[in-house]
């Protein structure tokens, strides 16, 4: 069956390159994206059954220097009943594995990505939409000039695609896109609400180390921003760390001394500091 | 020049209203510490000054704004020219006047071509914004 399914993918990959048309950058990017750009040393793993998934996980964090394997994604992200991995889970899991994890949707920002040196985890429907054959890969490079797109696509042999193939195919997977980073590291693309919002994800799943780096990193670029330092704030409070956490409050009420939300928590650790 | 006024004294009004209106309990000491999460709900968005500017940068917005009469790159001018609290204030009656929806992706171009109409006298779709001419 899943022989079956790969010829038909294959199937569908050389008809669509037979129709393609030619990918043009002026016209489908609205920024000056350099002729082609690679992101070196993204490590090819050959995925197990079903685990494309977690093997582009793998991939992007060994990447960035972890030493974690698809079955250690797998066992946070892989839904066995549904013979592959949801969307919710890989952000969920890269999450749960302390990593800042943004969603991207289009070309623009994919492509900035690449150019800005990170490699950025794809959704692909590399079948038809009436005979799907699902599939995330990583897309590590990309050159207009001979009109291909590469891909560490669970194989150990990098993947090629013309640009027109990979964007019918990425089409059907509604343009999702995931770039997963070690919380001291941006993505070149999301603004500072999707940071904020990650960074505020790892609290939830009790990443309380990875968030505080990523408030830190945060904070260096948009220094501003009170809402970093308050992050900061909470993330130190929940390791216990009163002192840090009411230095970061401070810096959040000396940025903007209106904020209610600041004032009660900065109480809160006061309180328990004097008490 | 006084209708510039008035619209100033009408944003100083709104955002001190809101100050009155916070529940007294929010001062006083809790049980526990206020989540990121819910703070970053409330305020992060609103003082999104970047989304506001690379949903101005769209084709489709440019377009728009080019087909009412408007030169983009005055419609910038003067969504640049409004301070942090006024982009908030107004954000956040857009999303008071959606009822809770939230700004999603597709409706925001609209607001922010009404908005950018809506400052340029061209329209009067927002309650808050203030017609500078």
């Amino acid at each position: 069956m899943r022989v079956l399914r790969r010829i038909a993918g294959l199937l569908a990959l050389s008809w669509l390159a037979a129709c393609a048309a030619t990918f043009d950058p002026d016209e489908r990017l609205s920024f000056e994206a350099p002729t082609r750009a690679e992101v070196p040393d993204v490590p090819l793993i050959k995925q197990e059954d079903f685990f494309c998934g977690p093997s582009s996980i793998a991939m992007v964090m060994q990447w960035a220097g972890s030493d974690i394997t698809q079955q250690d994604v797998a066992a946070l992200a892989f839904s066995p009943g549904a013979g592959g991995t949801y969307l919710a889970d890989m952000i969920g899991s890269s999450r749960r594995l302390g990593q800042l994890a943004v969603e991207i949707s289009d070309f623009d920002q994919l492509l900035a990505e690449i150019a800005g040196g990170r490699p950025v985890i794809v959704f692909q429907n590399l079948g038809l939409a009436a005979l799907p054959y699902w599939h995330y890969g990583v897309v590590t490079g990309y050159d207009f000039e001979k009109d291909e797109i590469y891909l560490n696509s669970g194989q150990l042999d990098k993947m090629v695609m013309p640009f027109a193939v990979f964007e019918r195919t990425w089409r059907r997977g509604d343009y999702w896109g995931l770039v997963v980073l070690p919380p001291d590291r941006l993505p070149a693309t999301a603004s500072e609400t999707d940071v904020l919002s990650a960074a505020a994800a790892l609290e939830r799943v009790a990443q309380y180390r990875a968030a505080e780096t990523l408030y830190e990193t945060g904070a260096a670029k948009w220094p501003e921003s009170w809402l970093w330092q308050f992050g900061l704030g909470n993330a130190r409070y929940a390791q216990g760390d009163l002192r840090g956490a009411r230095q970061a409050l401070r810096r959040a009420r000396s940025l903007d001394p209106s904020i209610p939300e600041v004032r009660t928590n900065l109480a809160f650790v006061e309180g328990e500091i004097a008490g | 020049m006084n209708f510039q006024d008035l619209g100033k004294k009408c944003i100083v009004m709104a955002l001190s209203a809101q100050m009155v209106l916070i529940p007294p309990s929010i001062a006083i000491a809790q049980a526990e510490m206020l989540g990121t999460d819910a703070v970053i709900g409330k305020y992060a968005a609103l003082a999104d000054r970047e989304a506001l500017m690379v949903e101005l940068q769209r084709a489709e917005v440019q377009a728009e704004i080019e087909a009412l009469g408007i030169d983009p790159a005055e419609a910038e001018a003067r969504l640049a020219a409004l301070s942090d609290a006024e982009i908030a204030t107004m954000l956040t009656q857009m999303e008071d006047d959606n009822a809770g929806a939230g700004i999603v992706s597709t409706l925001f171009s609209v607001f922010v071509i009404l908005l950018v109409t809506d400052l340029l006298c061209f329209t009067r779709f927002f309650n808050f914004t203030r017609c500078v001419r």
